[in-house]
């Protein structure tokens, strides 16, 4: 398959399912619910080292928010309910709580969940208050800034993590420009987030490691510097690579960034370097979810 | 389906107990069988088709037509379904209940809601004194649902209350809030003398100064953001409550009573910032 002269690999994406929720965190204006939005989803490129995987979903007008402030929708993928419920704690309790006027609230409901202004409250030292409102418990912490209002738990769901395609271009400039605009078309669906800065993974992985202390390690195959030196996946002309990771809260969500992702990067086409566009698979045997190229392109 | 509708005929001459009148305790009933079911009044019992006229079949909708303050008990125990009332709604109306609604195009006596665990209640008219309280020798108010009375109310509204919403769009007589343990009260019009009276918890919020005792303690004057929240969720909720979406969010806060712990608070809106 060829899309602008860019060869499109028959392979697929490999995922994995994690365990995920969404937080909206509201501020008395925008800037102030990016600034939580920013440092909760800071340092949550990767669970390999991170605890848990985070990125912002999208920015939420005043209508769309419970208290009709304006706010953010971040979601929040670990690898099990245990780790994303130490984790969203962490991060709300650190970023979003110190953050001036800031709120949090549940971003989804589900039958399974993890504690917030549950643990949290504890902060108010005896002089928090809960006010339960239309069924849902909130907690008034007094703070600095007034209050900070936090919703009691906030539902957990099965998600997915490691959706994902690679751009091999001339040139790593050529690469960049191509997933700069990726990154751009898959702004704006709905459930799905980019963890890595700007979207990118500069950096992408293999399993494991020649030194055993290593849980994961640079992935030779697509290191540029190396291809004539190691068993490279590379063709000759490649002088750069990138790596797009998605994690989603569906199949669909995943399906839909990929597609959209993967046209956007191609539309520069083979003339502006870009040579090939293929994904990060471990033979299929690690993950339940396939995202075969081919099939999401047709 | 049309809605049962239940005509009151005769004037009792003492209360008439209204409680069996609720949707599940009607439901699976032909009008013949509903014209069957005894009344309690005084000491007597007597057949619903006595009092009433009968027409109409749906009992999950039940209409009351010619509502008077001798009726008590209306929705007693409820659990789903709607019941209207047009005219008075009588005493204990609402008392134990657990969800459905109660809606009444009239006045409506005393101890309204009382005990009532989940469900809404509009009044479209003025209510009586003990909205919200306890059933009778409980040491607890309500403990869930909505209350919503559309007129003025009498004294000790929400009285011990526990949990869930009470909101009286007029004026509310002295002591509203007294002894509440959590709960939130809001009185849009003036309030008597001495709202909150031995609360432990919960939020009374006024539309205007009251005359507070001297147990409350002054926090200044406060933008509290939880008050968009409850006021838009409260309003999503039910749009007739969507007078509350206009409040401000600007407060004067009291906290108290310090005669019982004082983790209560009075809020008192803000007239100046009031849109």
């Amino acid at each position: 398959m060829r899309i602008n002269g860019v060869t499109i690999d028959d392979t697929f994406a490999e995922a994995f399912p994690m365990r995920a929720t969404r937080l909206v965190i509201t501020a008395r204006n925008a800037k102030w619910a990016r600034h939580a939005a920013q440092a909760l989803t800071g340092f949550a490129s990767s669970v390999i080292a991170c605890g848990c995987e985070a990125g912002i979903e999208r920015e939420l007008a005043p209508a769309e928010t419970p208290d009709g402030r304006p706010g953010v929708a971040v979601l929040v993928f670990a690898m099990s309910k245990k780790q994303l419920a130490e984790q969203v704690l962490k991060r709300v309790g650190q970023s979003v709580m110190t953050t001036a006027t800031s709120a949090c609230y549940a971003g989804l409901r589900a039958d399974d969940s993890i504690p917030l202004g549950k643990s949290l409250r504890y902060f108010g030292d005896g002089h928090q208050i809960s006010k339960l409102v239309n069924g849902i418990r909130y907690w008034r912490i007094p703070v600095m800034h007034g209050e900070f209002v936090c919703e009691e738990t906030t539902g957990v769901i099965k998600g997915i993590g490691g959706g994902n395609f690679i751009v091999i271009a001339r040139t790593t400039a050529q690469a960049l420009a191509a997933c700069e605009k990726a990154i751009a078309a898959m702004r704006g669906i709905a459930g799905a987030v980019t963890t890595f800065p700007g979207g990118v993974v500069g950096s992408g992985s293999k399993v494991g490691s020649r030194y055993k202390f290593m849980i994961a390690s640079t992935n030779e195959a697509f290191c540029p510097t190396l291809k004539g030196q190691v068993r490279s996946e590379l063709p000759p002309e490649a002088g750069g690579v990138l790596e797009i990771v998605i994690d989603g809260l569906d199949q669909q969500s995943i399906r839909a960034c990929m597609r959209a992702g993967i046209r956007a990067a191609c539309r520069p086409g083979a003339k502006a370097g870009i040579l090939r566009v293929t994904a990060g698979n471990y033979g299929g045997k690690l993950g339940p979810h396939h995202f075969h190229l081919w099939d999401i392109l047709r | 389906m049309n809605p049962l509708t239940l005509t009151l005929r005769a004037q009792p001459e003492t209360w008439l107990d209204l409680s069996p009148l609720t949707p599940d305790g009607l439901a699976g009933k032909s009008a013949t069988a509903i014209g069957r079911v005894r009344l309690r009044t005084g000491r007597r019992s007597v057949p619903l088709r006595e009092l009433f006229d009968v027409a109409g079949g749906d009992p999950e909708h039940i209409r009351i037509r010619g509502g008077m303050s001798r009726l008590a008990g209306i929705g007693s125990r409820m659990t789903r379904g709607t019941i209207e009332v047009q005219g008075h709604g009588g005493q204990r109306l609402g008392q134990g209940m657990r969800g459905g609604n109660v809606i009444v195009r009239g006045h409506a006596g005393d101890q309204i809601a009382a005990g009532m665990t989940g469900g809404t209640i509009h009044i479209y008219g003025d209510a009586g004194d003990f909205i919200g309280a306890g059933l009778p020798g409980a040491t607890r108010g309500m403990s869930g649902g909505v209350v919503a009375i559309h007129g003025n109310a009498g004294a000790r509204v929400a009285d011990g209350m526990r949990r869930g919403l009470v909101v009286v769009s007029g004026n509310a007589g002295e002591l509203a809030g007294s002894q509440m343990q959590a709960g939130t009260l809001v009185i849009l019009g003036s309030a008597g003398r001495h709202p909150g009276y031995g609360m432990r918890r919960g939020t009374i919020i006024l539309g205007g100064p009251a005359e507070l005792l001297p147990t409350f303690r002054s926090c200044g004057q406060l933008e509290m953001d939880f008050l968009r929240l409850l006021f838009r969720q409260a309003a999503s909720a039910d749009a007739r409550l969507e007078l509350l979406r206009r409040l401000p969010a600007t407060v004067h806060r009291y906290a108290g009573d310090s005669a019982a712990g004082g983790t209560g608070e009075v809020l008192v809106l803000s007239r100046a910032s009031r849109r």
